[in-house]
């Protein structure tokens, strides 16, 4: 009945697209972000959606270098213990107020300091306060020298928010996070109840009018819809790809891949193994470094990881190659060794069976070595990889699969698991993303902490000298300390770093894979 | 139609809906994990994730939790949602026309094609159109209304390029007034055909099956022998009585309805409640999750209370006290 008309008054796609003008570009999203003040948190949606609306005082160029973007320019003082920020004058709030340095003291004090979780914990502790002396010079003062202060002023870990919008509100309840005003590439223009957002571009950016006229984020949640709509052009943009559409979407000359590895999410990231160090079972070094040599990490990268990203060979990601120590004694694939370790653990085993125990300290003998893995939904496949390569040496694993609010708990604040998986994203300096994953001090019921339970004061003190020393090269070599102690005492396995896969119609060019992706880009046809 | 009936019926929706509510509070609140963790992100400090719990009430213990939510929805107020910043009420309002549009398309779609296709089938039982029928109704009755769903999509909209895949409207569109309303249609076609095919199998079965008992009873047989058309035989004596059941069960399907909903609009990207509802569930977030459990309920007891009522309209022998 109704099908011939819808079918006739349809049209192609090519219709769709001049329905909606060439010069704008949509972009799939996984879920409604709810908000557009990525000041107030580190949930990865509501970055990916916000981004563009935004700035920082800095932005991080390709090689995670700082460079200008709200201050034009920066000195460091006092041995590293205090920052000084001179703003540009030239910059304009989307509602036409002029942006100043109170802006910045404002969003520091009343948002990122209060609700941004990771600017929160690692720049909270050290900074003294932030003082603005004059409306476009804002002063950052440390207790102590802080090295990383210049990695962690981009859009994502601090933008900047007008303090005229949020001044004497509740800024998790302000109608503001539902219709922003930023400084950023493109301008809020509304906030759909159909699942789209639309932004147009600011004419008046300072780094340059956007080429696109606007951007429409569409919410898409299930991944496999995503790369349809984009076959059927509906959408031109996807922030990421699963593992086994990459290759027939490589292979449509209609599209292109971007390969990156920063995420508004977190950048950076190593796929890892972590013992639960509570447990009996792990108490042992040779047991951790047995599990370490029975694993053949080039076939996870093959096989889970499609390929994409690389063999992780070290604790902190390659990506930051300050700290990135190569050649490090890392386990690798050998299953003699392995059965060597275990045998001498008191792990026995007898034909192909389970190990069992004998002499092992606090487990009684017979105890068959069965354990435990938690993951992700995402992330069971490496499970599934991983208890066939442990049943090669005897050593029986349970997956358990735990979505993700379950996941944390689980792991992080009850601590009932044996061994896990989590990505951990370094971020673009150690102090960010890899601090957290051995420091003592950050054993707790916090996601994404120190998973393995792990404690060793001289690591503790080793990070604290490398947070707060100021040339490279000191820093180095705190780090390359720190990894040589983290591959000694194995508390995790460190599989892959991932890499993350975009995709775009080519009819779109000139993409960006910071959280500005849309800003110098161009679309035609 | 009896009022003290309707008024009766009505009243025993408030112990139906309050009995959800006690329920879907305990069961989210007894389920692992924790909303302030999927709230607040990642890489805070304890002492930020207190901070946060405190902000949001959640410190609080939970018969203390549960007496502030009630006395909130008994003045009307659904709270706050976690993770929007807004208030529930409005959030799932604005969500309720596209479930419905959604919902109501379906089971009309299921019964203008199930019950006719039914019917065709039980004229002549066993015969080749009933074997093929059926045979088509079994199918899309066993089959889950996800990959019903995937493959619409790669059929009827990729590789023919008919019909859109996601969304409510062409992104980025500004249409307006008829080309709006087109546009809806378009992309409403497949969610609703796929949402569609359950019920619809489930309703060609029942119909044939009842049409069949009906068509052998001795009032057909003599509504035959005065000589009455095949047709008049069908349309007047057998099919009513046939679909007094069917409109039992159609009410009864309407909580199946709106759980597939939730799996179509997903698969879909329809920006309606169930889509809302996966989401909140993902987040745990509470007070989006009991308000979705309220309207989803007060829409299931009013359904089964309109096919009561529709029910003792048809049939004269069901009088109700």
């Amino acid at each position: 009945m109704l099908l011939p008309l819808l079918l006739a008054g349809g049209g192609s796609c090519a219709d769709e697209r001049a329905r909606r003008g060439e010069r704008t570009l949509v972009a799939a999203i996984g879920g409604d972000p709810g908000h557009l003040n990525p000041a107030i948190t580190t949930n990865g949606g509501v970055h990916y959606a916000a981004g563009l609306l935004y700035n920082g005082l800095l932005t991080l160029d390709s090689a995670l270098a700082p460079r200008p973007e709200l201050a034009e320019r920066w000195d460091v003082e006092e041995g590293g213990a205090l920052y000084r920020f001179h703003l540009r004058r030239d910059v304009r709030w989307h509602d036409g107020n002029s942006f100043t340095a109170a802006d910045v003291k404002f969003t520091f004090d009343e948002m990122l300091l209060k609700f941004h979780a990771r600017t929160r914990a690692s720049l909270g502790a050290a900074l003294l306060r932030v003082d603005a002396p004059d409306d476009s010079t804002v002063v950052f003062r440390f207790r102590r020298p802080y090295a990383p202060l210049l990695q962690q002023l981009d859009v994502v870990e601090a933008p900047i928010l007008p303090k005229h919008v949020f001044a004497g509100s509740d800024p998790l309840r302000n109608p503001a996070n539902r219709a922003p005003i930023g400084t950023g590439p493109f301008r809020f223009v509304s906030y759909g109840t159909n699942g789209e957002i639309r932004y147009a571009a600011n004419h008046e950016y300072f780094r340059g009018r956007p080429a696109l006229d606007a951007v429409v984020l569409r919410v898409i949640p299930d991944p496999g819809t995503q790369v349809i709509a984009l076959e059927a052009g509906e959408v031109d943009w996807l922030f990421s790809v699963p593992g086994p559409e990459r290759e027939r979407l490589r292979r449509d000359p209609r599209f292109r891949l971007i390969q990156t590895t920063v995420n508004p999410g977190g950048s950076n990231c190593i796929t890892t193994v972590g013992f639960n160090l509570d447990r009996a079972w792990f108490r042992d070094v040779r047991v951790r470094r047995a599990i370490a040599f029975a694993l053949d990490r080039q076939q996870f990268l093959e096989r889970v990881s499609f390929g994409e990203g690389r063999v992780a060979d070290a604790p902190i990601s390659s990506r930051i190659g300050f700290a990135y120590a190569a050649g490090l004694p890392v386990p690798a694939f050998d299953t003699v060794r392995a059965t060597q370790l275990l045998e001498a653990a008191g792990w026995r085993r007898i034909g192909d069976g389970v190990r069992t125990a004998h002499g092992v300290p606090r487990i009684a003998d017979g105890t068959p070595f069965v354990i435990s893995f938690s993951a992700l939904p995402g992330q069971s496949n490496y499970g599934d990889l991983l208890r066939a390569q442990l049943h090669g040496v005897g050593i029986d694993l349970r997956i358990r699969t735990l979505e993700q609010a379950v996941f944390s708990q689980a792991v992080f604040t009850a601590r009932d698991f044996d061994t896990a998986v989590a990505s951990y994203c370094n971020g673009t300096d150690p102090e960010i993303g890899v601090r957290r994953q051995y420091v003592s001090s950050s054993i707790a019921p916090v996601p994404f902490s120190n998973m393995a339970g792990y404690r060793n004061a001289v690591m503790d003190s080793l990070f604290d000298r490398a947070g707060s020393a100021l040339a490279v090269d000191e820093r180095c070599r705190l780090y390359r300390a720190i990894q040589e102690i983290a591959v000694r005492d194995q508390p995790y396995v460190w599989l892959v770093e991932t890499i993350n896969t975009r995709a775009h119609t080519v009819r779109c060019h000139g993409f960006g894979t910071s959280s500005h992706f849309a800003a110098t880009a161009q679309c035609t046809r | 139609m009896n009022g003290s009936f309707v008024l009766r019926r009505l009243l025993q929706v408030v112990p139906t809906v309050a009995g959800i509510v006690l329920v879907g509070f305990l069961l989210i609140h007894l389920a692992p994990g924790d909303p302030i963790l999927a709230l607040a992100g990642e890489h805070g400090d304890a002492e930020y994730y207190a901070f946060m719990r405190h902000r949001f009430g959640l410190d609080e213990s939970v018969p203390r939790q549960l007496a502030t939510y009630v006395g909130r929805v008994a003045s009307g107020d659904f709270g706050f949602s976690y993770v929007h910043g807004r208030s529930t009420s409005s959030l799932i309002m604005e969500r309720v026309p596209a479930t419905l549009l959604l919902t109501v398309t379906a089971l009309l779609l299921a019964v203008l094609v199930g019950i006719p296709l039914g019917a065709i089938a039980a004229q002549r039982p066993h015969a080749a159109r009933d074997i093929g029928i059926s045979g088509v109704a079994l199918g899309l009755y066993s089959t889950p209304v996800f990959w019903v769903g995937q493959l619409t999509i790669l059929v009827l909209a990729l590789a023919l390029g008919m019909l859109p895949v996601q969304g409510m409207t062409t992104a980025g569109s500004a249409l307006t007034g008829g080309a709006h309303v087109l546009d809806v249609l378009r992309h409403l076609a497949l969610p609703a055909l796929v949402l569609a095919t359950q019920e619809l199998a489930v309703l060609v079965r029942l119909t044939r099956s009842n049409l069949i008992d009906e068509l052998s009873r001795d009032h057909v047989r003599t509504a035959r022998a005065k000589g009455a058309t095949e047709r008049t035989v069908l349309l007047r004596h057998a099919l009513p009585r046939a679909l007094l059941p069917v409109i039992t069960i159609i009410g009864a399907r309407a909580g199946h309805l709106i759980a597939g909903a939730v799996i179509v609009e997903v698969v879909f990207g329809w920006p309606g409640m169930g889509r809302l509802l996966l989401a909140s569930l993902q987040t745990r977030d509470t007070p989006v999750l009991l308000g979705l459990f309220i309207v989803v309920s007060l829409a299931v007891v009013s359904v089964n209370l309109l096919t009561d009522l529709v029910y003792a309209a048809i049939d004269p022998r069901v009088r109700l006290r």
